[in-house]
């Protein structure tokens, strides 16, 4: 699992240290810190590392520009990530402006670490229109066309969704196996299902979802799918058909 | 000679005849009149009839004609408009004409002899007697019969004796000039006996039988005697005079004469005084026109006045009207701003209480922090490190309690000003509960507190997120306030149906009835400190029951004194309308 990247545009230092400081010991990672509108534009568009999630300061030097540089980066949908925004007033004109930058999370100064993690779920869950997911307590992962978005203690972290090699789903949970590491998530089968639809995951069993990226060998008189790093999966007859339409590989 | 004689007498004769007719007519148009009331309102005829009693014959002729135009079939109403334009006609000397129109009124006519009399009349003017005696037998036969309104036998046959005498058949003008005048003398009608002789003394003096003329002209002379009417007078003298003449008596002729010049200038006289009269008479109508006139005009200045009065005074009813329901309105209002007045007068008194205690428990707090800052410096200059975390941990328990009055100051402020930012969404109560005590885990520890929030991760509230945090962080200041060391808080919810009981529960102080009831009153500040040292200014919970009304949230307190407080608050499980 990597960490979360975060970029944060505040004009404060103390108050960016706070943040980076919380957010550091909640394992996300922060990338950079801007203080302009300009600086801002700069860090999100040119940024080696894939930016995750904004923290914008409304008031920049005064002016609410955190606002502007939102709406700007909304105007590319494909372009655009989660944000949150930072303010010590709830003026009531400014948020109606901040409003506008559907979806929209923020957070009122002075913030505790627990008010900071809970907005940047929010974000995530609003962003990625799976709401009620980190909250209701019954899940615990958003999937976005890229990633999962996993809550891990108090923050969270993300897979590469084409890192994934099959899943094996055991009732509300799916055991998650990548090429590094395995681990459980807490999901409905349905909701993994409909949201890999469009990928490289093809059902095998009922248990096992298969990255058809990552198959070696399918060998259907034992029911069986080798996968890359040695991993196996079942193949039930009833989704022999399935195997058809995938490029199979020898 | 003879026959000079002759028309002057002629003459004498249709004069009398013209001014007999005034006397008499009157009764013929009565008659009429009430005859044909029904006809009044008929067109044409109506006016026909009207101008007829009116005497005025050309209109009477026009509208007789409109009549007779329209050729309407009923006999009755066409009588009487041929009758009305014939004695028109008749009137106006179109004697033919009229002539004709009477030949057009049918027997039916309820006056139909009067036709006979003006037809003989016509022809005698028209001088063609055989056919006037004709229609005046006709005439007389009616009358004969039953007697015709306003007409004397006598005069009908004083003119047929009339009509014989021009035609020289002096034997037929006697017989009815004998019986004209024997009805006269019955009636003793001076004027018309008068006629009657002189008709007949010149019936003989034109036969030349003298000794038969001169009585009848003596008897004339003398009744002439007892009539006012000069013209009479002149002409029976007159014949007197020609007569005498004729005999060569020309003394008694002279007299005659003299007598004949004196009436003629007295009726002459009397006809300039007439004229005058009628001058006169004329300047008096003028004057009297004018006045009317006048009056009229000043009748109509009256009215219009009449009818300014009457608009001023609606318009000035009107004006009374609005001033005093305006005046009404205002007391209304006045009465209104009074109360509001005392509103905000209280309102503002509460405001200033409320300003002053806050500042009071603001600089008392500064004042407690500058205090300890100095005890601080000095135990750093005297290098006693011992009580500095002591003395710094008193310092942020002196700001942070500042630092909660002035965010509650701040909220209080914003909501009533309406300037924050309000959006009633989903919430998950676990997660605030979470966030909004996390704050305070320091105090707790300090005070060594047990905390526990038992809230379900499942109970989800409709309400405004920040209204929401600045509720619970005072709940639980107060909670934490209040209690003693060592004791338990806890936070956990009760579900009912639309609502769901947010329940802050406390080990500490408590507090009586009194207290609690006077904390949930609207608008009532404590500035009573029961715990020393801590800032109560009761703003706090006046702020959380405002933004509950605002959240459609309610406040209860549960309370036992030395045993602990319950604050419950219950929140709307779904969207409330508005």
């Amino acid at each position: 699992m990597d960490n979360v990247n975060i970029l944060i545009i505040e004009d404060t230092t103390s108050e960016s240290d706070r943040l980076v400081q919380v957010l550091t010991k909640n394992n996300y990672k922060v990338v950079g810190i801007v203080k302009t509108y300009k600086e801002a534009l700069a860090a999100f568009y040119t940024s080696d590392v894939k930016i995750d999630i904004v923290i914008i300061d409304i008031f920049l030097n005064g002016i609410p520009d955190g606002i502007t540089f939102a709406e700007t980066i909304n105007a590319v949908p494909g372009e655009t990530k989660p944000f949150v925004f930072l303010t010590s007033s709830t003026d009531r004109q400014i948020f109606e402006r901040a409003k506008l930058t559907q979806p929209f999370s923020y957070l009122i100064k002075p913030f505790n670490e627990f008010e900071i993690l809970y907005a940047i779920e929010m974000a995530v869950e609003k962003f990625y229109a799976q709401n009620d997911v980190f909250l209701s307590g019954e899940e615990d992962t958003v999937i976005s066309s890229e990633y999962l978005f996993i809550k891990k203690g108090k923050g969270l972290k993300k897979v590469h969704i084409s890192e994934i090699i099959y899943i094996e789903v055991e009732e509300k949970y799916c055991n998650i196996i990548t090429e590094k590491e395995k681990f459980v998530i807490l999901i409905s089968l349905v909701k993994i299902l409909d949201l890999l639809n469009n990928t490289n995951f093809c059902r095998t069993h009922r248990n096992f979802i298969v990255n058809t990226e990552k198959i070696m060998e399918i060998i259907p008189a034992d029911n069986l799918i080798l996968l890359a790093g040695n991993y196996k999966a079942t193949l039930s007859d009833k989704y022999k058909d399935l195997i058809k339409k995938v490029r199979t590989l020898t | 000679m003879y026959r000079k004689i002759a028309i002057l007498i002629f003459f004498l004769i249709s004069c009398v005849t013209l001014a007999q007719k005034n006397n008499k007519l009157s009764v013929f148009f009565k008659a009429v009149e009430l005859k044909s009331t029904d006809l009044e309102f008929v067109e044409n005829l109506g006016e026909a009839r009207l101008f007829f009693l009116k005497k005025q014959w050309d209109s009477t002729l026009i509208h007789a004609a409109n009549q007779i135009n329209k050729q309407v079939l009923d006999e009755r109403e066409n009588n009487y408009a041929h009758f009305f334009k014939a004695y028109s006609l008749y009137k106006k000397k179109l004697f033919e004409q009229a002539n004709k129109e009477f030949d057009k009124v049918s027997e039916t006519f309820d006056f139909y002899e009067r036709v006979f009399l003006y037809k003989g009349k016509i022809r005698l003017e028209q001088r063609k007697f055989k056919q006037a005696i004709l229609s005046y037998r006709n005439a007389l036969e009616v009358i004969e019969k039953d007697a015709m309104v306003g007409v004397r036998k006598a005069t009908i046959e004083n003119n047929i004796g009339l009509c014989y005498l021009h035609l020289k058949q002096f034997e037929k003008a006697d017989t009815y000039l004998s019986k004209s005048i024997e009805g006269l003398e019955k009636k003793g009608d001076t004027i018309k006996l008068i006629n009657s002789y002189g008709n007949i003394a010149t019936m003989y003096y034109d036969q030349l039988i003298d000794e038969k003329a001169i009585p009848y002209f003596k008897k004339a002379y003398n009744l002439s005697k007892y009539v006012v009417d000069l013209d009479v007078k002149r002409r029976v003298v007159k014949n007197m005079a020609v007569v005498e003449e004729n005999r060569k008596d020309f003394a008694k002729a002279l007299v005659y004469r003299k007598e004949y010049e004196r009436w003629n200038d007295a009726l002459n006289n009397q006809n300039r005084i007439y004229e005058t009269a009628q001058l006169e008479k004329k300047i008096a109508v003028e004057q009297k026109q004018k006045q009317v006139t006048f009056l009229q005009a000043e009748n109509k200045v009256k009215e219009e006045q009449k009818k300014v009065y009457l608009y001023s005074g609606v318009f000035l009813l009107f004006l009374l009207g609005i001033l005093f329901s305006s005046y009404k309105g205002k007391v209304k209002r006045n009465k209104i701003i009074t109360t509001q007045k005392e509103n905000l007068d209280a309102l503002n008194a509460t405001k200033d209480k409320l300003f002053s205690i806050v500042s009071h428990d603001l600089r008392s707090s500064v004042h407690a922090l500058k205090t300890s800052n100095s005890a601080l410096s000095e135990s750093l200059v005297t290098k006693n490190f011992n009580v500095l975390e002591g003395l710094l941990q008193t310092n942020s328990a002196i700001v942070n309690g500042a630092y909660n009055l002035l965010d509650n100051l701040l909220h209080w402020a914003l909501l009533q000003t309406k300037q924050s930012y309000f959006e009633i969404a989903s919430m998950r109560l676990f997660f605030i509960v979470e966030q909004v005590t996390h704050n305070y885990k320091p105090l707790l520890l300090e005070k060594n507190i047990s905390f526990e929030n038992k809230v379900l991760k499942s109970d989800v509230v409709y309400v405004d997120q920040e209204s929401l945090k600045i509720i619970l962080r005072n709940l639980v200041d107060n909670a934490i306030k209040f209690s003693n060391q060592n004791g338990a808080i806890k936070i956990y919810t009760r579900n009912k149906d639309a609502h769901i009981e947010l329940v802050v529960e406390d080990t500490g102080l408590g507090m009586d009835e009194m207290t609690r009831l006077e904390l949930l009153k609207e608008t009532v500040l404590l500035s009573k400190k029961k715990n020393d040292g801590t800032i109560g200014t009761g703003l706090g919970l006046q702020l959380c029951k405002s933004m509950l009304k605002k959240n459609h949230g309610k406040l209860a307190i549960e309370s036992e004194l030395e045993k602990g407080t319950k604050m419950i608050v219950s929140l709307p499980k779904h969207l409330q309308n508005g």
